[in-house]
């Protein structure tokens, strides 16, 4: 699938094969024992799970050490100190995925000047320029997810129906793409469906927000979710209030992805290949490390899934075999 | 008599206000050496400006004998900008400070046929997402804008339409000219202190922005930087301008794509045939990342490219002897081949007296440069010596009477 979105900074996406690092340069890193930190906004979702198993296989391949895996659970704070610590301690490179936008911009960027390797997942809080302030931005073709969530809401939506956006209300450029990509689908395909958007500031507030916009859109007729974990959280809202209404989100993990299978509330995901970016990821990191020039933005376009390609799609992305839950809906 | 002494009060707020946001005075010392004027008026003029919400007080400065004195800061909080770039391929928005720091930044690829009208909308709803995603509680009190100088739309129209929809004076520039001063402005924050620069952008169409002395040549009709039509070469083929042999049509990014197109069709290049049979299409960047890989054929495409580039610049260089020289656009981001032949050819056809202590080097901002200088130039244009002072005491450039005779006008004209 062709990549449909630009990089933070306007950048037109490389694909994953232009990090690849030859035999002579492996060699290298081998005998370099590089020292590399990450730092995740949790460790709580499948994308994330995925992405560190991806960066420690590849890590490993490179005889490089993953030193130490930094849970910052979405707080703009503790990534801030948990940054100004690395620096002190000085890894040789850091692979993080920014919280907060422009709010941990600083931060970072301390890292970079600090000599120690950047390398940023999703998101390149906006102040911070590549080659200056970081190596490389890996992400998901956002844009392209944004979109595919739209292509597969749209035909559960009656003509004129009313659509839910479960938005995310942060400085963060992988859901900002997400969205405006979904709005941008629907202005262009479907300019019959009205769309509303409901806030959540973080994923414990998701049932606070969506509750009253539920009572105050009775009329609702679909709903989409920016990703997959507030995406459940919709889910068991719409089970308490014996709702039921067509979703589609954005990460295959593995409730979502067992919904999906079951085919009740979930009805497409975009699909991020989460280990394969944490592979990229890991790719960027020992490259800069090796004085090579890994892209400016690397990027890995969505899969579409739905009820029928699940357990393809899941086999391909997580690099497992699917929970027994899905195969029972929908055996290979 | 009473008005003379609001003039005066205004005069002096406008010079302290204009002290602090250029960072000339950082202290309310330094501000009263460098203005002239008492400490009493001093301090009466940044207590206003602080209730007016367009300075604050910051960390304490470094004592020299007495006193560690508080530092005065502009408060670059105090408003957005609103700032968009156009290109034949992309449009880029976001959101600004009054420091022309970005808040927040989006591109998209954009129909290279897209009408005027189909542009202005899609710019419109990502404007309204913007303000709507970050409702920061601050106005937007201007809107800045980057186009193509190949653009032929009615910038009355589009600037009218933009004031009529989002209720802010809108200042429309050449897309280049605001990338020179995005990249100039990011520099001279980082301490860079040249005041002679060139920005080069390299794409299909190839563009320059100059810096003369700290301030943008912008020349006659603002299009200045045309740069891409200095004729390298004799050739049949006819620019769009309607010359032949001009640089952009020789060396610019469609020159490239096409000899490469010519290369895979000819056998002549493995890795060129490959990137065909894979996607259908062979852009800029599969050429850069082609040589990168050793490919010989790309490389030389680079090399012949950058040669053609650099003697171009020799003499726009000869002409104007700047400090630095930075290159932006697709092409230039096809990497070091590039960037090594266009350096030789400068340093083999300019002088040595410009070349001297000439720095080349590629641009790091990408497209984030057009929304930088958009910000700049509308904050700019707002705090003018000329336009502050018609403002200042109301403390939002929204109340200037020129901004109120607009809205009015454009609300009774109907907008679009």
């Amino acid at each position: 699938m062709p990549v449909a979105g630009l990089g933070p900074h306007g950048e037109r996406g490389a694909p994953l094969e232009q990090l690849d690092l030859s035999e002579a340069d492996a060699a290298v890193a081998r005998t370099r024992e590089f020292r590399v930190v990450v730092v995740l906004h949790t460790m709580a979702s499948d994308w994330a799970k995925q992405e560190l198993k991806g960066m420690a296989a590849t890590l490993d391949s490179f005889g490089a050490t993953m030193a130490e895996v930094v849970d910052c659970a979405f707080s703009v704070e503790m990534q801030i100190a948990a940054l100004n610590r690395l620096v002190r301690e000085g890894p040789d490179a850091i692979i993080s995925i920014p919280v907060g936008g422009s709010a941990v911009a600083e931060a970072h960027r301390r890292v970079s000047r600090a000599g120690i390797r950047l390398v940023l997942l999703d998101n390149g809080p906006t102040g911070l320029l590549p080659g200056t302030d970081y190596v490389s931005v890996v992400s998901a073709d956002n844009f392209g997810l944004g979109t595919i969530g739209a292509q597969l809401l749209a035909p559960h939506i009656a003509n004129r129906g009313k659509v839910g956006i479960l938005s995310y209300q942060a400085d963060f450029f992988a859901t900002n793409e997400r969205e405006i990509a979904f709005r941008k689908w629907m202005a262009s395909e479907r300019p019959d469906i009205q769309l509303k958007a409901v806030k959540f500031p973080d994923v414990g507030a998701v049932a606070a927000a969506l509750n009253p916009f539920l009572d105050a859109n009775a009329d609702l007729a679909g709903l989409f979710a920016v990703w997959d974990v507030p995406a459940m959280e919709a889910v068991h809202v719409l089970r308490a209030r014996a709702q039921s209404l067509p979703m589609t989100t954005i990460d295959l993990g593995n409730q979502a992805a067992i919904a999906l299978a079951c085919g009740d509330v979930i009805k497409g995901i975009g699909a991020q290949r989460a280990y394969d970016q944490g592979v990229a990821g890991a790719k960027a990191a020992i490259a800069a490390l090796l004085g090579r020039d890994p892209p400016p933005w690397v990027v890995l376009p969505g899969l579409p899934t739905t009820s029928e390609n699940v357990t393809q799609v899941y086999r391909r992305i997580w690099h497992e075999v699917p929970p027994p839950e899905m195969l029972e809906q929908r055996p290979d | 008599m009473a008005s003379n002494r609001q003039e005066s009060e205004r005069y002096s707020l406008v010079a302290v206000m204009e002290l602090v946001r250029s960072g000339r005075a950082k202290t309310r010392l330094e501000i009263e050496r460098q203005s002239g004027l008492g400490r009493a008026v001093v301090t009466d003029r940044l207590a206003t400006l602080a209730e007016l919400g367009l300075v604050e007080e910051g960390e304490l400065g470094p004592a020299i004998g007495g006193r560690a004195p508080r530092r005065i800061r502009f408060r670059a909080d105090a408003g957005r900008i609103l700032v968009a770039t156009l290109d034949h391929s992309t449009i880029g928005v976001g959101l600004a400070d009054l420091a022309g720091q970005l808040r927040v930044e989006h591109y998209e690829a954009t129909d290279v046929a897209l009408a005027p009208a189909g542009a202005l909308q899609r710019l419109d709803t990502l404007f309204d997402w913007v303000q709507e995603q970050y409702q920061e509680s601050r106005e937007i009190w201007g809107i800045g804008l980057g186009v193509p100088g190949s653009l032929d739309w009615d910038e009355v129209w589009l600037t009218e339409s933009l004031v009529a929809r989002h209720r802010a004076p809108v200042w429309v520039r050449s897309l280049v000219q605001l990338m020179t001063v995005g990249e100039f402005g990011v520099r001279a924050v980082a301490g860079m202190t040249e005041r002679d620069f060139l920005y080069v952008e390299l794409g299909d169409e190839i563009t320059a922005g100059f810096v003369s002395d700290g301030r943008l040549h912008r020349g006659a009709h603002g299009v200045a930087g045309r740069i891409g039509h200095i004729a390298i070469g004799s050739s049949t083929e006819v620019c769009r301008c309607g010359n032949v042999g001009c640089l952009e049509l020789m060396a610019g990014g469609e020159a490239l794509v096409r000899e490469a197109q010519k290369a895979a069709h000819d056998g002549r290049s493995r890795t060129l045939i490959q990137v065909l049979e894979a996607s259908g299409q062979i852009t800029v960047a599969d050429i850069g990342f082609s040589a990168r890989l050793g490919d010989a054929v790309c490389a030389e495409l680079l090399s012949r490219c950058g040669q053609q580039i650099g003697h171009a610049l020799a003499a726009v260089i000869n002409t104007i002897n700047p400090a630095t020289v930075v290159l932006g656009g697709e092409v230039a981001r096809t990497g070091d081949i590039l960037l090594a032949a266009i350096r030789e050819a400068v340093y083999r056809h300019a002088t040595p007296l410009v070349t001297r202590d000439l720095r080349i080097i590629r641009s790091q901002m990408g497209r984030s440069a057009g929304l930088v200088g958009a910000g700049l130039l509308a904050v700019d244009a707002l705090f003018a010596a000329d336009r502050l002072g018609a403002w200042i005491t109301a403390g939002t450039p929204l109340r200037h009477p020129e901004v109120a005779t607009l809205l009015a006008r454009v609300a009774r004209e109907g907008g679009r």
